[in-house]
């Protein structure tokens, strides 16, 4: 991962910092950087969203694809996680550097949707057994400034309630065949509900403490990181410990609290944030991605 | 084209037929009863482990490790020279893991290439092991950690993780505790420990949709620290942390087997003691 080295001297400077709940740059224990989310970036994809987050910045694409359900849960769609961690964010990623980010990335995804309430599998099925849409969520780290997980979970998010899938109706002859009928109005279209959809909060144990949304310069302070999905519902649906050091039962229990609060109270302003960007319509002036 | 009459021609992709088995031909398990193999819900109730260590000559270390149907082998190599020089910090050794399930070890034959679920437990190995070994004392050297999981029968990466530290043991490397691992099935109200392989995929029990969910825990028993934790499902806050209590004792349960198991070895390999 794209890492900084940092001077004993700082070490101590933001250790001392956090234990006072003040951070390098003015934030508490428990508050975001700045974040700012777009939908709709790229137009080529049935959703899209890109989220920055400090310097960290992420682009997520879904497209839909038609495909044939997996045989164990014939009557459900499926998403399928793919991450590319380009040379543009650092030059460690360059040629295969990034592969394994990208793959831990993607499994971390996998296991945070991996229960049957976070997206409604069910209604991306077209015929059992036969057909269903499956969601090609791609992501794209142009930058990387620190906390790329909840970065991503955002943006993957934003980009869930962008997406918009085509309406396809099956009808069968006489003779039995089917035939999948796309409807021909182009905005005929199926959302998701992304109620359920978890957003992840990362929190890094530097000293005593804990903080949320970690810069790099915090994250080189820090040994072992707890990374949490949390639903709307203040619900948790995946755990991973991070880093190359262990924690005090104790702290771990405090953090998931701590991790649960920040969580449910981060869902409703992006949801709200969500629903205002899309009652701007087309309207809305475009920011793109060096605005 | 010209059609081979002669041959069968099967379907490209072919399934195992089990997948097309109707579900629930077992009992809905209703949450009082016991559990298949007779141990009890909702207890910190491990299935008994056989734990032996230096099996494999040529290794620096190894170790053997079987729970029920689950069964595992790790070796350990090194401390040796690192083949990354462009290694930043070379104050300290690298750990190298890699996890393996054998082709034939689970339901569905498996491939020999490293597959994403193979690649996501090997992390989760490195980074329950990492806290436990004393890296500084190898600088510029790495240690190799192979896992080949022989069956798989649930809770495979706890098992593994008891089984690497083992091995690292056995293989005289410096550490500060050993690892030991635990899996939890969050069933609804109550949970499984030490799941087996249907437990751990098997479909929740009827009725209740709430807190399903798979916790592993790796533990510092001395120490009492936790090394690794993983989750996925979906758990109430509440719920999960009675589940990583009930994995920590599951784990506190295991410590006497392994430390018997790492005796043994000891004591085998100790030179005569001259009297």
């Amino acid at each position: 991962m794209a890492t900084v080295q940092i001077s004993e001297a700082e070490k101590v400077y933001i250790v001392h910092g956090v234990r006072d709940d003040l951070r390098v740059d003015g934030r508490g224990c428990e508050d975001y950087r700045h974040m700012e989310i777009e939908t709709d970036v790229v137009s080529n994809t049935d959703g899209s969203a890109r989220v920055k987050l400090g310097y960290s910045d992420i682009l997520v694409g879904i497209k839909a694809e038609i495909g044939r359900p997996r045989p164990m849960v014939p009557d459900e769609g499926f998403l399928e996680f793919f991450v590319d961690c380009s040379a543009n964010a650092t030059p460690e990623f360059e040629g295969r550097g990034g592969e394994d980010l990208g793959t831990e990335i993607s499994n971390t995804l996998y296991k945070v949707f991996n229960n049957p309430h976070s997206v409604d599998l069910r209604a991306l099925c077209i015929s059992p057994k036969e057909h269903c849409w499956i969601l090609y969520v791609d992501v794209l780290l142009l930058q990387c400034d620190g906390n790329l997980y909840d970065a991503i979970s955002v943006a993957v998010k934003a980009a869930l309630f962008n997406t918009r899938i085509p309406r396809v109706q099956i009808s069968e002859d006489d003779e039995g065949t089917k035939e999948i009928e796309l409807s021909d109005d182009p905005y005929d279209c199926m959302r998701l509900s992304v109620e359920n959809v978890p957003c992840i909060v990362t929190l890094c144990k530097v000293g005593q403490r804990h903080i949320v949304d970690a810069t790099l310069q915090e994250k080189a302070c820090s040994k072992a990181c707890l990374l949490l999905s949390v639903t709307s519902r203040g619900t948790v649906t995946c755990v991973r410990k991070i880093g190359g050091g262990s924690l005090d039962p104790e702290s771990i229990f405090e953090m998931t609290e701590t991790g649960k609060r920040v969580g449910k109270a981060l869902q409703s302003p992006l949801m709200e944030l969500l629903q205002k960007e899309e009652s701007l319509g087309k309207k809305r002036q475009k920011v793109g991605f060096l605005g | 084209m010209p059609v081979d009459t002669k041959r069968v021609r099967g379907p490209d992709e072919s399934q195992s037929p089990l997948l097309f088995v109707l579900p629930s031909t077992g009992k809905p398990e209703c949450p009082q009863e016991g559990r298949e193999d007779g141990r009890q819900r909702s207890q910190a109730d491990v299935r008994p482990v056989f734990a032996r260590c230096g099996l494999i000559s040529q290794a620096k270390g190894s170790a053997y490790i079987e729970a029920g149907n689950t069964k595992l082998i790790c070796s350990v190599y090194g401390p040796r020279e690192t083949d990354r020089k462009d290694e930043v910090d070379m104050k300290s050794g690298r750990l190298v893991c890699d996890f393996r399930f054998a082709p034939f070890s689970c339901p569905k034959r498996g491939s020999w290439i490293q597959g994403s679920e193979e690649k996501a437990l090997s992390l989760g190995l490195l980074e329950s092991l990492l806290p436990a070994a004393c890296l500084h004392k190898y600088p510029r050297s790495q240690i190799e950690v192979n896992v080949v999981a022989l069956e798989h029968d649930g809770s495979v990466l706890a098992h593994a993780v008891t089984c690497a530290s083992l091995a690292l043991a056995d293989a005289g490397i410096e550490m500060y505790d050993l690892v030991l691992g635990c899996a939890l099935r969050q069933d609804g109200p109550s949970f499984l420990i030490d799941p087996t392989f249907a437990e751990e995929s098997g479909a929740q029990s009827a009725g209740s949709g709430e807190n399903q969910g798979r916790v592993t825990v790796a533990l510092l028993p001395s120490l009492h620290q936790v090394s690794g934790l993983q989750s996925d499902g979906e758990m109430a806050e509440d719920t999960l942390v009675g589940a990583v209590k009930a994995c920590i004792e599951g784990c506190q349960r295991l410590y006497p087997v392994i430390q018997q198991a790492l005796a043994r070895a000891v004591r085998r390999k100790a030179p005569p003691t001259a009297v």
